[in-house]
């Protein structure tokens, strides 16, 4: 997305983007699969640290990261830790408990969240669209018809974003009363989507056909050129080395410099 | 479809014959045992009023319907032509990625060019359409809509086709984006095939081989040099009212333009002119006929007439529209006054929609704005946004785009959903709507689907559901775009008769001659500056006519 | 009288999805994927009280919705895919997560229309859909997020909501938008014609 447009390219931008997704998916089963309360908030630290790092982004744009990481913590860990089950209860209202294993399964929830959130901003501040789709039709060869669909969907959103301003505009400009009540609502809800999405159907039908005007066929493996070449490079070799760092720290730190030295928190 | 070795010469580029075509759902055929065919290297133009199926043809003859677009369709005998490319009408639905270079590459790729003969060949096919950029990775958003459709015409060449089909590609474009394309168009089309739909046909008229001219239903009525098409056809052009070279001063000249556009004399009491009252239509065109009840019939109800008499229904002082704090849209000083009829003209991105977006209060603005005697309230407080929204109720709007304003299922309820707002009584609105719908050649579509009327239909609505309300301002956003004629005129005289009955109009257009024939005044837009208002020709014309008609007399 | 034009058409639906199926069903669903997004900020604060969990149907409604337009196998995937993907691109918390969670969800949904070979688009179908889609996400949540180990009260009434909330969501009110987009007539454009629109074309009232 331009929004995440860097104003640096670091390493991670001049990776091959297959090699950064096939390393991102790691990482994150890497972290489903940790269940270990001090490696979880090792890696979320790290990873968060290498995201400061190598986003390339500007500083003030990095605080709206914040967002993103404060939910996925929130709403990862608040439910776990209220109303998880547990045998050492610290604190108990109604229905809301805390107890000892709950607590540290929903920080360990939360720190996952957070870890998950950085792999996530890894990728996609440092990879642009167009790119991901071009390597995955070169390397993984991922038919045509799907990576255009999903690029020149990408182009049309904005379009979608204008109109709904517009249908907002209109609106006002025919008179519709604000909604109240939850039917309301949904007839509002219905006032806004029906448009928006009718003139997007027709608009994605047209864009297809004149695609097909310009002899796209996505289906026979056609012979296709590709104008950006996706190509391995010594720096996808770097970004493997040092997310392969990031994690090894990430437990060495948590069996060396333990913060709660619980380990496994499913408490089996 | 590529070329395949020695090309043999063939006698036909295109044709179709026999061809039959129903589309899901409609009652009736568009295509009823229609034949077409095209030599090489000939030029043609499709002629017909809007919604005869042009386009429709169009994508048969390309092949696209049925491979790309499933309509039912059987016909005798089909050659589809070796090679072809295509041109939309709307500029921003024919490109599928975000970049100039990489939109020109998905063709390139298509084809399997070589990746290092792909910078080359953009180039050579971006200098042939005229369109010169310093840097090719550049946002096709930030293209002008006329520097967009030479693109699309530069990918379209990208294929080298032996058949190229342009579908209205200067619909949505001002006068020197249209000059720019059709210039373009001219340059690349020597050895092609090239079969062409427009409307508005200035420029290419001169330039075709042969005319095709179709009817209402699909059927075609002639073809021909153009000079011989035009004068064989004139009664049918006009009465199915189909663009053609002087159509602007026929209508002027018609019993119709006589009535409905007649010079407005600039010191005219009122009585003195009762010669130039509108005559009930009688020429068995059977649309828009003077409201009976409005106050002023008169064509006369004149700005200059008004400007002595009455209050201006707006001041505009120091006035700026803004979008994202900036301002898109200046305006030093303007008044507006009943019955005055402001024709709005300008270049692509000029500010012409902001400027009726911020009178409309919905891009915030600054400077004095008075409507209708008052001050429109400024502030963000839900209080003074309430009492603004109220102000601005006396405005009715229509934009550019027609279906995004629907709010109901039925053509029916579209227009009485305005009066039931405006709180009219139930049965009240519903007659009044029944009228409207009647008086805008809608009857009969009462049940329909608003989005399942054609474009022009669309439009017609739009405006009914904005001119119900007599509302003492009316905004238009280019609402005749994409017309044929007879709609074109329709919308204009529908305005008119508003007019007259004391609406002020502000009305942005791309026709200079909509300006000139039905506009009492005329702004020109550029660059975000209203740099000039003039008075127009209809009303400029008036003393010197008038001065004769005393004279006569 | 001449022959129907019918070349490419058995050939298609040999080959499946088409260009433009694809790409409607990517840019509906993208359109939802903001709606997701911005959703998603919104209740995330009520999660703490499970209240989220009665709206969770929409993360399914891409499928359903897209389905019941397109009617061909293979969108529902694609479409939570599409929607995951948008909002991956947002910059959401949740990060490559929500790819796992589209994936699940989608093939859900797809395997209920399957059952019903893709010829049934009633809202029952919708319902179940939008149900087994929900099921879906709860088997990823045990890995993800341990939900086994909530108090068993609040499971029950946790997933109750959430199955609840995907066969009202994305099968009640996906049906009901997608009749509304039929009434606007767009729909046809995505639908094969019929043998009946074939025969029309013969029809001696038009001789
Ligand atoms: N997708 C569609 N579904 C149903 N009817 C359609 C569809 N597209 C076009 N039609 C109908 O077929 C007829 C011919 O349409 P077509 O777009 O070819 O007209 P046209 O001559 O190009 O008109 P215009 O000048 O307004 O572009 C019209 O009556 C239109 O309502
Ligand atoms: N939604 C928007 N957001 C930001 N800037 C906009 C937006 N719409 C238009 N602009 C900018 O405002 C300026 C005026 O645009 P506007 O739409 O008023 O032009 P216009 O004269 O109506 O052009 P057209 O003839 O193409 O309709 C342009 O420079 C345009 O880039
Ligand atoms: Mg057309
Ligand atoms: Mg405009």
């Amino acid at each position: 997305m331009s929004f995440w447009g860097p104003v640096r390219h670091t390493w991670l931008h001049r990776t091959n983007p297959v090699v950064k997704l096939g390393v991102i998916c790691l990482l994150f089963f890497m972290t489903v699969l940790t269940h270990d309360l001090d490696v979880i908030i090792y890696q979320a630290m790290i990873f968060t640290v290498c995201l400061l790092l190598l986003s390339g982004i500007q500083p003030w744009k990095m605080l709206l990261f914040l967002i993103p990481f404060m939910m996925a913590f929130l709403a990862s860990a608040s439910s776990m830790m209220l109303f998880g089950k547990g045998d050492t209860i610290w604190w108990q209202w109604g229905l809301f408990k805390i107890s000892e294993e709950s607590f540290y399964r929903g920080l360990h929830l939360g720190f996952k969240g957070i870890a998950f959130a950085a792999e996530g901003l890894l990728l996609v501040t440092t990879t642009q669209s167009v790119d991901l789709f071009y390597a995955l039709m070169q390397k993984l060869k991922l038919r045509p018809k799907y990576a255009y669909s999903f690029m020149a969907s990408i182009r049309l959103l904005p379009m979608v974003w204008e109109e709904f301003l517009i249908r907002r505009q209109a609106l006002k400009v025919r008179g519709v009363q604000p909604a109240r009540g939850p039917r309301r609502l949904v007839v509002r809800a219905g006032l806004y989507v029906v448009p928006l999405l009718a003139q997007s159907i027709r608009r994605a039908h047209r864009v297809a056909a004149a695609m097909e005007a310009k002899q796209f066929d996505g289906d026979r493996s056609q012979a296709r050129t590709y104008y950006y070449p996706s190509q391995y490079s010594r720096y996808d070799v770097l970004t493997v080395g040092l997310l392969a760092a990031a994690v090894c720290c990430a437990y060495a730190g948590a069996s060396y410099y333990p913060w709660f030295g619980i380990g496994d928190v499913r408490f089996n | 479809m590529a070329a395949e070795g020695l090309r043999e010469p063939r006698e036909q580029a295109v044709s179709v014959e026999g061809l039959r075509l129903k589309y899901p759902g409609e009652e009736r055929l568009t295509f009823k045992d229609v034949s077409f065919k095209a030599a090489p290297g000939e030029k043609v133009l499709l002629l017909g009023p809007s919604g005869c199926g042009k386009s429709t043809l169009l994508q048969v003859l390309s092949g696209m319907i049925p491979k790309a677009t499933e309509v039912p369709m059987k016909c005798e005998n089909r050659q589809l032509p070796r090679s072809w490319a295509y041109v939309f009408q709307d500029p921003d639905t024919q490109f599928c990625m975000p970049y100039v270079d990489e939109e020109l590459a998905f063709v390139l790729e298509n084809l399997a060019v070589p990746r290092d003969e792909m910078k080359a060949r953009m180039r050579e096919a971006l200098d042939a359409v005229g369109l010169h950029l310093k840097e090719l990775h550049m946002p096709i958003s930030h293209l002008s809509q006329g520097m967009k459709q030479r693109l699309a015409l530069a990918s379209a060449l990208l294929l080298e086709p032996e058949v190229l089909f342009l579908d209205e590609p200067s619909a949505l474009l001002d006068p020197e984006g249209r000059r720019q394309i059709w210039e373009a168009v001219k340059r690349v089309s020597a050895g092609r095939t090239l079969i062409i739909v427009e409307h508005r046909i200035e420029e290419m008229a001169d330039y075709v081989d042969r005319i095709v001219l179709f009817g209402p239903d699909g059927v075609i009525l002639g073809e021909g040099p153009p000079k011989e098409v035009f004068a064989r056809y004139e009664s049918e052009l006009k009465s199915y009212g189909i663009w053609y070279p002087g159509v602007w001063e026929d209508y002027a000249a018609s019993r119709a333009g006589q009535q409905w556009f007649p010079r407005i004399a600039s010191s005219s009491a009122a009585g003195s002119l009762s010669s130039l009252e509108p005559v009930v239509a009688s020429s068995g065109e059977g649309r828009g006929r003077p409201d009976q009840e409005n106050e002023v019939v008169n064509p006369n109800a004149s700005v200059n007439a008004n400007r002595c008499s009455r209050e201006p229904q707006i001041t505009l002082q120091s006035f700026a529209g803004q979008r994202r704090s900036q301002p898109v849209i200046a305006l030093d000083h303007a008044e507006v006054f009943p019955g005055d009829y402001v024709a709005i003209l300008g270049p692509n991105g000029a500010g012409k929609s902001s400027l009726l977006l911020s009178l409309m209060g919905l891009l915030p603005s600054e400077g004095t704005y008075i409507l209708g005697g008052e001050h429109v309230v400024k502030g963000k407080r839900k209080k003074l946004r309430k009492r603004r929204e109220q102000q601005l109720r006396q405005i009715g709007f229509v934009f550019q785009n027609p279906e995004l304003q629907f709010v109901t299922e039925r053509v029916g309820d579209e227009v009485a959903y305005s009066l039931l707002v405006d709180g009219m009584p139930a049965s009240e609105a519903e007659e009044a709507s029944r009228s409207i719908l009647e008086r805008f050649g809608l009857h009969g579509l009462e049940g329909r689907h608003p989005y399942q009327l054609s474009t022009g239909q669309k439009r017609r609505l739009s405006v009914a559901t904005a001119m119900a309300r007599q509302p003492s301002v009316l905004l238009l956003d280019e609402p005749t775009f994409g017309q044929d004629a007879r709609n074109t005129f329709a919308i204009l005289e529908m305005c008119e008769q508003l007019r007259r009955s004391g609406t002020a109009i502000l009305m942005v257009t791309h026709e200079l001659q909509i300006a000139e024939m039905a506009a009492t005044h005329i702004w020109e837009i550029r660059e975000g500056r209203v740099v000039s208002q003039k008075v127009s020709p209809r009303l400029h014309a008036a003393e010197s006519d008038m001065a004769l008609a005393e004279v006569s007399s | 009288m001449g022959v129907p034009v019918k070349e490419n058409l058995e050939l298609q639906s040999r080959k499946g999805l088409r260009v433009s199926d694809i790409l409607v069903t990517v840019l509906v669903s993208l359109v939802f994927g903001i709606v997701y997004h911005f959703w998603g900020s919104v209740y995330s604060l009520l999660k703490p009280f499970q209240a989220d969990e009665l709206l969770y149907g929409m993360w399914f409604a891409a499928a359903t919705l897209a389905f019941l337009l397109i009617r061909k196998p293979g969108v529902a995937i694609i479409a939570e895919l599409a929607a995951a993907h948008v909002e991956v691109l947002f910059g959401s918390g949740w990060g490559l997560t929500l790819l796992m969670y589209g994936l699940i969800q989608g093939l859900g949904a797809e395997l209920v229309f399957a059952a019903f070979r893709y010829r049934n688009y009633s809202v029952w179908v919708a319902a179940a859909a939008g149900a087994v889609a929900a099921l879906g996400s709860m088997v990823l949540d045990f890995y993800y997020s341990y939900t086994d180990d909530l108090e068993s009260w609040l499971f029950i009434a946790k997933y109750g909501m959430r199955i609840l909330s995907g066969a009202v969501i994305a099968g009640l009110l996906m049906v009901l938008l997608a009749k509304a987009l039929e009434r606007t007539g767009v729909t046809a454009l995505l639908r094969p014609a019929s043998s009946k629109d074939y025969e029309a074309l013969d029809d001696p009232r038009h001789g």
